[in-house]
């Protein structure tokens, strides 16, 4: 058995001269929640449509359940970051045929249909066509629609955008279910918190490349603890900065700064052994979005001076 | 049934029902009754026109009244010989011998065309007549003739004829090419009519983002044969209707007239003949031939419709590339036309043999020659065509439809796939 249900190796895209994506590889573990993250433009949504072999990679191969893409299509699930239904349908027929298209019995997608819609709250518009329903309800539809026929993996394109925060809840629960079930979940998005709720494995694409892949709290663990610290009341901040990391800054509600993991218990042994003091002292992990900010700023810092290299060897030329 | 052809299928019912299970399809059913009736009130009006141009119309004879008499009653028998519009306008007269009737003066007068004036001697008449070397005045000269020989024949006694009518009389070439151009008609019709739908089903699609869903679950293969199958099913639906409507129209007429009087009224006489003429290949043949070549004329047309169609984002844009395909496809009936009048020509073998017009003009052929083995050629051949043309509808499709930026370029695309292949066969298993 293989333990991947998607490889993609090496992708590459060009749009004209522009490289949508530059050698992006994925690895997405059997069973996990998988999370593609990036910026807009950074290239998640055509290495997505790479890996499910709906638009072809100028470089690079992709295998689902170690075959070809295409060939294993009918236990692949799909919501596309265009969301499309046929205004004229109703929604249970909407589903019915999403799953028709994949194998599904008619009958049976009708009545796995009616029973997500039930179970995530949308029983009265079952029988309701698309165009009278709410952006966010036809989403969710679409939604069942790619999971109705039992997927193995289900490749969502960011699927939270344009949910109210109720729908945003049922579908993370809808996706912890899926996982649970056994099924491989691959998504993308640029909202950190999901991600950092769902994810067992993250890939960062800034700039059409993949620039980081791991755990959440390996993204995390890219930057150093973060410390606020408050020492007792009439310290002379001279005295205390002396006492604490380069760097370290003071703000209103105390001082401010990074240290890595290691030095954690040397610092606590200074700050007792200097007596200082302790009014207040929270030693955290910074969240995945400050991690993703890291990053992304990081490339686009290298861009920015590459950029004027170029322009400078362009003037000096 | 594989999954392609389920998929296929899957996709055929979505259209199938979406254009069928609508108010609006009763309209689009129903349409040609509204062509017809166009037809028949601008028939009518026609009609009207030229009949009342036709009685305002009038020849007219200045004649000695001892010759009047004889001109009416060679008049009325020179009459017989004619039908319908071939008849002379009706003849009127004038008395010679009034010095104020000037013939000229005559073709001028208000009230009524006059399209010719015969004066003078019988034996020598003169004769103004409105257009040079025109059919009224040849039938003036004739007339006069008529009266001449009458009077140098003295008494005849009428003639008594016995009519026998042939009930059948045998295949008419001219009918068995009607026939062939009825074919032609019929299916340029109904493909130009129904494959033009497609592309608004694919433009629907584009338009409200569902083709990447059907991309991602299944071969574009399959969505592509699955709209053709969708909209011959539409196509098939039509035509069954309209048959129906006929045979149940026949039915009702045949039950309601009667027959005596339709007898003798010579109302079925015309049907009869052209019942009794039947194609070369019998109507079985032909018409079970007609309709798989409507059938592979509508996936060819369709095929091209949809591949050209993709390219285009908007409606705007599908109405401007579906322009030169409507009008090669004029062309083609045009050529298929011509291709039916002349059967056996170089111009019908070429129409024959031509993809885009085989169909046309190869079920034309079913009325004329009664081989039967080279259909099966044909079938063949335009099969052959069909797939080519869908393989590169497919491609085009891709291209527009999904708009995968690089656009589709066979070299590229083959060297690509190549490379990929070689990747693939280097990896480790």
């Amino acid at each position: 058995m293989n333990d991947f249900s998607v490889e993609a190796n090496g992708l590459t895209k060009y749009f004209g001269d522009y490289k949508a994506v530059d050698h992006v590889s994925l690895a997405v573990p059997a069973g996990s929640i998988y999370g593609v993250l990036g910026p807009n433009g950074a290239g998640k949504t055509t290495s997505l449509r790479m890996t499910l072999g709906i638009i072809d990679p100028d470089e690079g191969s992709s295998r689902v359940f170690g075959a070809r893409p295409q060939s294993v299509r009918h236990r692949i699930g799909y919501l596309p970051e265009e969301r499309g239904l046929y205004p004229g349908m109703k929604a249970r027929e909407a589903i019915a045929f999403m799953g028709a298209l994949r194998g599904l019995e008619w009958a049976e997608g009708r009545r796995r249909a009616a029973s997500f819609m039930t179970e995530l709250g949308l029983e009265r518009v079952i029988d309701e066509k698309i165009r009278k329903m709410s952006k966010g309800m036809a989403q969710m539809i679409q939604l069942i629609g790619s999971i109705v026929h039992a997927p193995d993996l289900i490749v969502l394109d960011e699927p939270f955008s344009g949910l109210d925060p109720v729908n945003q809840e049922r579908l993370e629960m809808l996706v912890r279910r899926e996982r649970d079930r056994g099924a491989t979940i691959l998504f993308s998005t640029h909202v950190m918190a999901h991600a950092e709720r769902l994810c067992d494995r993250i890939a960062i694409i800034a700039r059409s490349q993949r620039r980081f892949e791991g755990t959440v709290d390996e993204a995390r663990a890219l930057l150093p603890m973060q410390v606020r610290y408050t020492p007792r009341e009439q310290q002379d901040p001279a005295t205390v900065a002396a006492n604490l990391p380069a760097g370290a800054e003071l703000r209103g509600d105390g001082w401010h700064f990074a240290i890595e993991d290691r030095d954690v218990e040397p610092l606590l042994a200074r700050i007792t052994a200097s007596g200082l003091g302790v009014t207040g002292l929270s030693i955290s992990r910074p969240a995945l979005h400050d991690a993703f900010v890291h990053i992304v700023r990081q490339v686009d810092a290298g861009f920015d001076a590459d950029a004027a290299e170029d322009a400078a060897q362009e003037a000096s030329a | 049934m594989t999954p392609f052809l389920q998929s296929m299928f899957v996709v055929a019912r979505r259209d199938f029902l979406a254009i069928v299970a609508t108010p609006t399809f009763l309209l689009f059913l129903l349409a040609p009754l509204f062509m017809v009736g166009m037809g028949l009130a601008g028939g009518m009006g026609a009609s009207q026109l030229a009949d009342s141009a036709r009685g305002a119309g009038r020849i007219v004879v200045v004649a000695d009244p001892a010759d009047i008499a004889a001109l009416r009653a060679a008049d009325a028998r020179l009459r017989e010989g004619f039908a319908g519009s071939n008849a002379p306008p009706s003849l009127a007269f004038r008395i010679a011998g009034d010095a104020t009737i000037d013939p000229v003066a005559i073709t001028s007068e208000k009230g009524s065309d006059t399209y010719a004036v015969m004066s003078g001697p019988l034996e020598n008449p003169r004769i103004v007549e409105r257009n040079a070397d025109g059919k009224s005045g040849r039938y003036l000269a004739l007339l006069a003739g008529q009266v001449l020989r009458d009077r140098a024949a003295g008494e005849v006694a009428p003639v008594k004829p016995r009519f026998e009518s042939i009930q059948r009389g045998g295949a008419s070439i001219a009918v068995q090419q009607s026939l062939g151009f009825g074919a032609v008609f019929v299916i340029f019709l109904l493909t130009l009519l129904l494959a033009g739908q497609t592309v608004s089903s694919l433009a629907e699609e584009k338009g409200n983002k569902v083709i990447e869903i059907l991309a991602a679950a299944v071969p574009l293969e399959s969505v592509f044969l699955g709209k053709l199958l969708g909209f011959l099913g539409v196509a098939v639906l039509f035509i069954a209707f309209w048959i129906a409507m006929a045979f149940g129209g026949g039915v009702i007429a045949a039950l309601l007239a009667d027959p005596a009087s339709l007898a003798a009224a010579g109302g079925t006489s015309e049907v009869a003949t052209a019942l009794a003429s039947t194609p070369a290949t019998g109507w079985a043949f032909f018409l079970g031939i007609g309709f798989i070549y409507f059938i592979l004329s509508f996936l060819l047309l369709g095929a091209v419709f949809l591949g050209v169609g993709a390219q285009a984002a908007t409606v705007r844009e599908i109405q401007m590339l579906s322009l030169p395909i409507t009008i090669f496809q004029v062309g083609m009936f045009s050529l298929s036309a011509a291709a039916a009048s002349a059967p056996g020509s170089g111009l019908a073998r070429f129409a024959q043999i031509f993809p885009f017009s085989s169909p046309l003009a190869m079920a034309a052929r079913a009325a004329t020659d009664d081989s039967k083995a080279v259909h099966l050629l044909a079938l063949g051949w335009q099969a052959i065509w069909v797939a080519l043309v869908i393989f590169l509808s497919v491609r085009l499709f891709r291209a527009g439809v999904l708009s995968s930026g690089s656009g589709w370029k066979f070299w590229r695309r083959t060297a690509t796939s190549a490379a990929a292949t070689a990747a693939t066969a280097a990896e480790p298993h």
